[in-house]
């Protein structure tokens, strides 16, 4: 089997993998980074969203040979200890429920306030319709998005 | 949390001696007062490094009981909140005869007072300890963050010191409860203790499980209801690389065949490579709309005897103002994030499953059948649960699990995709109410028939040659709920259920019943109020009066409950008052109301949008009012309220579930429409104690959003959408 190298979370990782395996089972079974979840398989919940530099990216959605080379953050990176002002937003605003699909949502806010300091809620509402909550959540959300964005400017 | 030099110290000499250190309050709680049977529930142990452990006798699906149970024994043992430790219990064990499923909105309800009985137990015994040693009376001391305290004199002990002393004290039988004003937790809004661990992706849910030498499985599964495996041809799928064994499978809903491989991605291209002959099974027809239709008939069928008072028949019949309305609710799928799942290990006469599960006991229960072993050899973990909906009350993915790692010798993981989840679930099923009333005049008593046309099953999954002698328990259990709870106070009521099952594996999905029969029941009162010209709040308190108790043996309904929640989701959304005039859209308000198992009310408004040209309908805001009696965690309830909402939500106006050929035609969030961020409304909840008891709210917010919504879309348009979902193609032909 083929040997890609990634950059995950500062690190780099060597892995052995058919080529048309996606990041996502990568990162789950390979790396054992398992705090980006499967929830569809085909782009259109959202759960295994990570960042590839500064841009989301559906882990689900792209294969390890696209990944070969590039650089990527899990929710596990996102900070050392839970301290990035989204995770402290979630927190504050209690927005997890069965929480499975909120690393996912945590990823796309941080994505969402490196680019657009203070979104409002159209902005907001735009960049989640790609994910599924379905504990309903996304009042909650919103409010944490909006924390955290706040949290940032100050 | 730091480590303290002390509790450093105690957790070595732990470690030494291999002692466990501390007491254990087994069976405390033994009285059931309603019972008198002795049924244990809690377990505590307090150790002499002062860690409190609590055993959840609940799974968290996101209702929060891994925080609520610990807020209960804190206030009432006077623990220190931030160390008291929450363990997941497992079936058997200790643990046996002890109930774990998780279900009927019943995670606060049925564990409260049990615990309370056993946390007031440990409380008396450590106070006593540490009067002894003081050498004064028990009466003069208090526990409180941890430790026992002697009011008087100021002095305090913490509970490590005294455990050991404790514990050879006799438990006593009835401890004395805290006074309700005394807690200081319990009705405070507490955040949720694993959101840490959430937000941080180190929580694991059943997929996050890992074994050494686990193989990760998935299932080709039958292309129809019925359908059985014929034979297959593995050796395309043994040439991927990875794949380790291609076996059938044969327990489960969804039987089929397994590709076992070193990893998902391995056993997904297995699986996609494999040829499988099957045989067309009894249900391969089945076609959901034309069972929708046959259900329609179903309604002229004789039903079973719900609900009956006075004599609507023979009113009816000389009645001329009468109104008729027929209300279909789809098929519906739960759907959550996290698909089925279970990883099993079986070696040596032992097996470890580590599930997502609502329903443990039944897991143990089959696996040990499955492998021909006692109920102690299975050992169940419970992970944390991405949804639970009520599909997780069903084991049917794990024993999958069990039978191939019992064929290879090493553990196993299966995955269901998320189409096999979309395809082969315990589905909610449809239900059609046929409703005929005789409009209320003055001095003319109301007259309300109804048919009830619905799966009898919901309850029980497969249908089986038991359906008969379930029916009978069915109508004496007070089912249909929403029918046989039907709370208002009509003089001449007839209500008749009328069975209708398919080869549809059916299951409760969140608030079992109450979707489809809330819906009916309060879109017609809004039909009733409309062609009456009442006030449709107005009529439903006028239906609600004397405000009494409505006795129906298995069940009471609090009718002054009920009428308080509209008083305040009246006064909440300024009911009555005009709303504003868009050029593009109509505007209207719709309400509902339902008591949820006797114990928890809600009332609903809807602000509705849809635009003129009836292209678009936008749920603007829900304002909600719960009354589930005493707000144990209010920020919790609140949560549950808006999260029930949205559920609610994705089923009036998102997907539901189509069957053609025997097979569910949804395979996705692409098809099967939840309700996503840019249609989430504005939700406001608010909060009413009701009662001094605690009553579920994982669920009671559900059925009220659905007639709400399709009032106010006739309040905005004067469009009456009877069938759900409520869709602009639905508007233009109603």
């Amino acid at each position: 089997m083929p040997n890609f190298n990634i950059l995950v979370n500062g690190s780099r990782r060597s892995v052995q993998c058919d080529a048309d395996t996606p990041l996502l089972w990568v990162l789950r079974d390979e790396l054992q980074l398992t705090g980006t979840k499967y929830g569809c398989g085909m782009g259109v919940c959202g759960a295994c969203t990570v960042h590839q530099e500064n841009r989301v990216v559906r882990s689900c959605q792209i294969s390890i040979h696209e990944a070969d080379g590039l650089s990527f953050t899990t929710i596990e990176g996102l900070s050392l200890d839970g301290s990035h002002p989204c995770q402290t937003a979630w927190i504050e605003e209690d927005v997890a429920q069965c929480g499975y699909c909120q690393t996912g949502m945590i990823m796309e806010a941080a994505a969402l306030l490196t680019k657009t300091a203070d979104p409002t809620d159209a902005q907001i509402d735009e960049m989640f319709s790609g994910h599924v909550c379905r504990c309903g959540t996304y009042q909650r959300i919103r409010k944490a998005i909006h924390r955290a964005a706040a949290s940032l400017r100050s | 949390m730091s480590v303290t030099r002390r509790s450093f110290l105690v957790k070595t000499v732990g470690a030494t001696t291999g002692l466990m250190i501390g007491f254990r309050l087994d069976c405390a709680a033994k009285i059931d007062e309603a019972t008198k049977v002795f049924s244990p529930n809690a377990f505590i142990e307090i150790s002499v490094n002062d860690e409190v452990r609590l055993w959840a006798t609940r799974s968290e699906m996101g209702q929060g009981v891994r925080t609520l149970l610990p807020m209960v024994l804190a206030d009432e043992l006077g623990a220190d909140w931030n160390r008291i430790i929450v363990e997941q219990a497992s079936p058997g064990g200790k643990f046996t005869g002890v109930r774990l499923r998780t279900s009927g909105s019943g995670s606060a309800v049925g564990t409260w007072r049990t615990l309370r009985v056993a946390a007031a137990a440990a409380r008396e015994m450590l106070i006593a300890a540490a009067a002894e040693r003081w050498n004064v009376p028990p009466s003069t001391c208090d526990t409180k963050n941890g430790g026992v305290i002697h009011r008087p004199s100021g002095r305090a002990i913490q509970f490590g010191e005294i455990v050991i002393a404790a514990a050879k004290l006799p438990v006593p039988k009835s401890p004395a409860l805290r006074d309700p004003k005394d807690f200081s937790l319990i009705g405070k809004p507490i955040r949720r203790l694993d959101g840490q661990a959430i937000v941080t992706g180190r929580a694991i849910y059943g997929m996050d499980v890992k074994r050494p030498e686990m193989l990760y499985a998935v299932l080709a599964r039958r292309p129809s209801f019925g359908a059985k495996l014929v034979s297959f041809d593995s050796e395309q799928a043994m040439r991927v690389q990875g794949v380790r064994h291609v076996l059938p499978v044969t327990t489960g809903i969804a039987t089929g065949v397994a590709v076992l491989a070193d990893g998902s991605w391995a056993a997904l291209k297995g699986r996609a490579a494999l040829k499988i002959r099957w045989s067309a099974g009894e249900g391969a027809a089945f076609d959901s709309d034309r069972f929708s239709a046959d259900m329609q008939r179903g309604a002229l069928l004789p039903g079973y005897p719900i609900r009956r008072a006075g004599a609507a028949e023979v009113e009816i019949a000389s009645s001329s103002r009468i109104i008729d309305a027929t209300y279909e609710y789809p098929f519906q799928a739960h759907a959550t994030l996290e698909t089925m799942n279970c990883t099993a290990d079986v070696r040596d006469g032992f097996c470890e499953i580590w599930a997502p599960t609502q329903c443990p006991e039944v897991a143990q229960q089959e696996t040990a059948k499955l492998l021909g072993i006692s109920e102690d050899k299975v050992r169940v973990n419970i992970t944390l649960l991405g949804g639970g909906f009520g599909r997780r009350l069903f084991a049917d993915y794990v024993p999958e699990a069990v039978e191939l790692s019992k064929a290879v010798g090493r553990p196993v993981q299966v995955l269901w995709t998320r189409e096999d989840d979309m395809k082969y679930g315990f589905f909610q099923p449809p239900d059609i109410e046929v409703l005929r009333a005789r409009l209320p005049d003055k001095g003319v008593p109301t007259v309300w028939i109804q048919k009830s046309v619905g799966s009898n099953l919901s309850m029980f999954g497969i249908p089986s040659e038991q359906d008969a002698k379930e029916l009978d328990r069915y109508a004496k259990d007070g089912s249909p709920w929403g029918v046989f709870d039907n709370p208002y106070n009509l003089t001449h009521l007839t209500a008749d259920f009328i069975p209708f099952n398919s080869p549809v594996p059916t299951g409760p999905w969140r608030s079992v019943e109450y979707p489809g029969t809330v819906f009916a029941r309060e879109s017609f009162i809004d039909e009733i109020a409309h062609a009456a010209g009442r006030d449709p709040i107005e009529l439903r308190l006028a239906f609600l009066e004397p405000g009494d108790v409505l006795d129906l043996k298995v069940q009471k309904v609090n009718r002054a409950r009920l009428q308080n929640v509209l008083h305040l989701a009246a006064a909440k959304s300024t009911w009555g008052s005009k709303l504003p005039t868009e050029k593009d859209w109509h505007l209207g308000r719709g309400v509902a109301c339902n008591v949820y198992s006797e114990d928890c009310y809600a009332a609903h408004v809807a602000e509705v949008a849809v635009r003129r040209d009836l292209s678009a309908i936008r749920v603007r805001k829900i304002i909600c009012i719960v009354d589930c009696g005493l707000a144990l965690n209010p920020l919790g309830i609140e949560g549950q309220a808006e999260s029930a909402i949205i559920w609610g939500l994705s089923s009036t106006l998102g997907g539901k579930i189509h069957f053609k050929n025997g097979q569910a035609q949804e395979t996705s969030y692409s098809d099967f429409e939840v309700i996503r961020m840019d249609n989430t409304p504005a939700i406001e909840i608010h909060i009413h104690q009701g009662a001094d008891s605690p009553g579920g709210f994982g669920e009671t917010a559900v059925p009220g959003v659905a007639p709400a919504v399709a009032n106010a879309v006739f309040a905005a348009c004067g469009k009456r959408v009877r069938r759900l979902p409520i869709t602009p193609e639905k508007l233009a032909m109603a």
